[in-house]
C-alpha cells in the first residue's frame, strides 16, 4: 500500500504589498487511505493553500504533490477536472450563490457523469449519511453554520472520493456540532477507508483525527512521535513500507 | 488542586474502592499529573479528618461533613493560576545574538505542547467516545476542552513568538551584514548603521515589525 495523497517538499509564497510571503516551506506530509489528518492553525497561516495544493487548486513553488502515486503536476485539465469530480472530494463552507435546494446542490457534482436519476439518488444517499435529509428541500440561507458544515461534506462525499479534503469544517460551531461533524469525518476514515486532510481552527476539533499536526510560520510541526525518521536502512526499506504520515521539520 | 478535594469529589460522586478512585482520577483529571500515591495519602487524610469512612468491600464513602466540606469548595471562588514560566524569562530577558538558540527553545516548546495535544487525544481515544448531548459526556468534553484551550493558547503565543524571533534574526543578520560591509569599503562613519538591535530584547519587534515574513 501506498499513501495515497503525498506532498514533498511543497513551497509556496505569494506578494503581499512589496514582500514576497512565503507560506509553505518544504512541507511533506503522506494521507493514507482510513487515515484523517488534521493540521491545526491559525487563520491566515496558509491552511487553505495546503488544502488547494493538495487539489491542485494552485500549484506549488517547489515541491511534489502526488495523487496515488501520480505527479499532479503532469495531468492535463480533463484529467483533473476528472478527478476533482470522481476522486477527491473538495469540501469549504461555501455553499452555493443560487437559490438552489440543498438536494439539487448535493446532486451538482454527479449530475454530468451519472445522469439526473442517479445522481439524485446518490444526493440522497450523502444526505442521509450525513443526517441531512430533512434539510434536502432547504436552502443554503435558511441553514445553520453546523447544518452548512454537514451539508458541504454531502457535496464532498456523493462522488464517493478516495480523498476528501476539507476545510475549516468547525469554524463557529458549538461544541455538539463540532463533535458531530469530527464523528463524522472520523467515521468517513474508519468505514469508508477515506483519506482526509481537514484543516481545523480550534484544537479541539483535531481530537478524533488519526495524526495531527500545526501550521505555522510555512512551516508543518509533527508531534516528536511522528516526526521524521532517519532514512531507512537497506534491510529496512522493504517494498510496500509506508510512513503514513511524515514531516520534515528544521528549526530556523 | 489538591488531589485531597478531588478524591472526596469523587467519592461523594459513587462509592469506590482506592483502586477505582486512581483509575477514575487519571481518567477525569490527565492534566493535574496526580500519581497513585496521591490517592492513598488524600483518603487517609480524609479518613482521619472524618470526611469519609469504609464501608462494604474496601470501598469509601462519604461522610455529610465530607459532603459539606466539598460543597463549600465546589461554590467558593476559584483564584486565577499564577503565571512563572521560566520561558517568559528568558525571552524577556535575550540578546540578539541568543535568538538562533532561543528559535530552537520556543521550537521544543511547539512540539512539547503537540505532543500533549497526542497524549490527550489518544486518552481520550481509550475510553467509549463521550456524547456531549448527554451531561456527563458535556461535562467530559468540558474538561477536556480546557485542557486544550490551554495548550492551544501556548501554542499560538510560542508560534507567534518564534515567528517574530527569525524575523528579528533576519533583521539582525541584514544589519550585521550591511555593517560589515560599510567597514570593508571605508565608510563605516558615513553609513551610520547604528547598532538596531544590541540590548534591546523582544521589544525591538516592534521596530521591525514592517519587515515581517521578508526573505533573507
Amino acid at each position: 500500500m501506498s499513501a495515497l495523497l503525498s506532498l514533498e517538499g511543497v513551497g509556496k509564497s505569494y506578494l503581499r504589498g512589496p514582500h514576497r510571503v512565503r507560506v509553505l516551506k518544504d512541507v511533506t506530509l503522506d494521507v493514507g487511505a482510513g487515515q484523517l489528518v488534521a493540521v491545526w492553525g491559525k487563520r491566515g497561516v496558509g491552511k487553505t493553500t495546503l488544502l488547494k495544493i493538495a487539489a491542485r487548486l494552485e500549484r506549488p513553488d517547489q515541491g511534489v504533490v502526488r495523487f496515488e502515486g501520480v505527479d499532479m503536476a503532469g495531468l492535463r485539465e480533463a484529467e483533473h477536472t476528472r478527478l476533482m469530480l470522481e476522486r477527491i472530494g473538495w469540501v469549504r463552507r461555501a455553499g452555493p450563490k443560487s437559490e438552489l435546494r440543498m438536494l439539487d446542490y448535493v446532486a451538482l457534482p454527479r449530475l454530468a457523469a451519472r445522469g439526473r436519476r442517479e445522481a439524485y439518488s446518490l444526493a440522497r444517499e450523502a444526505l442521509e449519511r450525513v443526517g441531512m435529509s430533512e434539510c434536502a428541500g432547504q436552502h443554503w440561507s435558511s441553514l445553520s453554520d453546523g447544518e452548512r458544515s454537514l451539508i458541504s461534506i454531502a457535496h464532498g462525499i456523493v462522488r464517493a472520493p478516495k480523498l476528501l479534503l476539507v476545510d475549516d469544517p468547525t469554524a463557529n460551531l458549538d461544541v455538539i456540532e463540532r463533535e458531530q461533524v469530527t464523528q463524522l469525518l472520523r467515521s468517513l476514515a474508519d468505514d469508508e477507508g477515506m483519506a482526509l486532510l481537514i484543516t481545523v481552527p480550534d484544537m479541539p476539533a483535531v481530537m478524533r483525527a488519526h495524526h495531527i499536526a500545526s501550521l505555522s510560520g510555512g512551516r508543518l510541526a509533527l508531534p516528536p512521535s511522528e516526526a521524521p525518521e532517519p532514512p531507512l536502512s537497506p534491510e529496512e526499506a522493504q517494498p510496500g513500507k509506508v510512513i503514513q504520515l511524515r514531516g520534515r521539520e528544521q528549526s530556523a | 488542586m489538591s488531589a485531597k478535594i478531588a478524591v472526596l469529589g469523587l467519592v461523594i460522586e459513587e462509592p469506590s474502592p482506592a483502586h477505582r478512585l486512581t483509575a477514575k482520577l487519571r481518567q477525569r483529571l490527565s492534566s493535574a499529573e496526580f500519581v497513585d500515591s496521591n490517592v492513598y495519602s488524600a483518603l487517609a487524610r480524609l479518613e482521619r479528618e472524618g470526611l469519609v469512612r469504609s464501608c462494604a468491600e474496601a470501598s469509601y464513602e462519604a461522610t455529610d461533613e465530607g459532603v459539606r466540606h466539598f460543597e463549600q469548595w465546589l461554590f467558593a471562588s476559584s483564584s486565577a493560576p499564577p503565571l512563572r514560566d521560566e520561558l517568559h524569562m528568558k525571552i524577556a530577558l535575550c540578546q540578539p545574538q541568543n535568538l538562533p538558540r532561543m528559535i530552537e527553545l520556543v521550537y521544543g516548546q511547539e512540539l512539547f505542547c503537540l505532543s500533549r495535544v497526542q497524549e490527550l487525544k489518544k486518552s481520550f481515544e481509550r475510553i467509549r467516545s463521550p456524547d456531549p448531548s448527554r451531561w456527563s459526556g458535556l461535562v467530559m468534553v468540558m474538561i477536556r476542552d480546557a485542557e486544550l484551550a490551554f495548550w492551544e493558547a501556548r501554542l499560538g503565543w510560542l508560534q507567534g513568538v518564534r515567528e517574530s524571533l527569525e524575523n528579528m534574526a533576519v533583521s539582525h543578520q541584514d544589519a550585521s551584514r550591511a555593517e560589515r560591509a560599510a567597514k570593508l569599503d571605508g565608510s563605516l562613519r558615513d553609513a551610520s548603521p547604528g547598532e538596531p538591535l544590541a540590548g534591546t530584547g523582544l521589544g525591538a519587534g516592534v521596530q521591525y515589525a514592517s519587515r515581517r515574513h521578508r526573505e533573507a
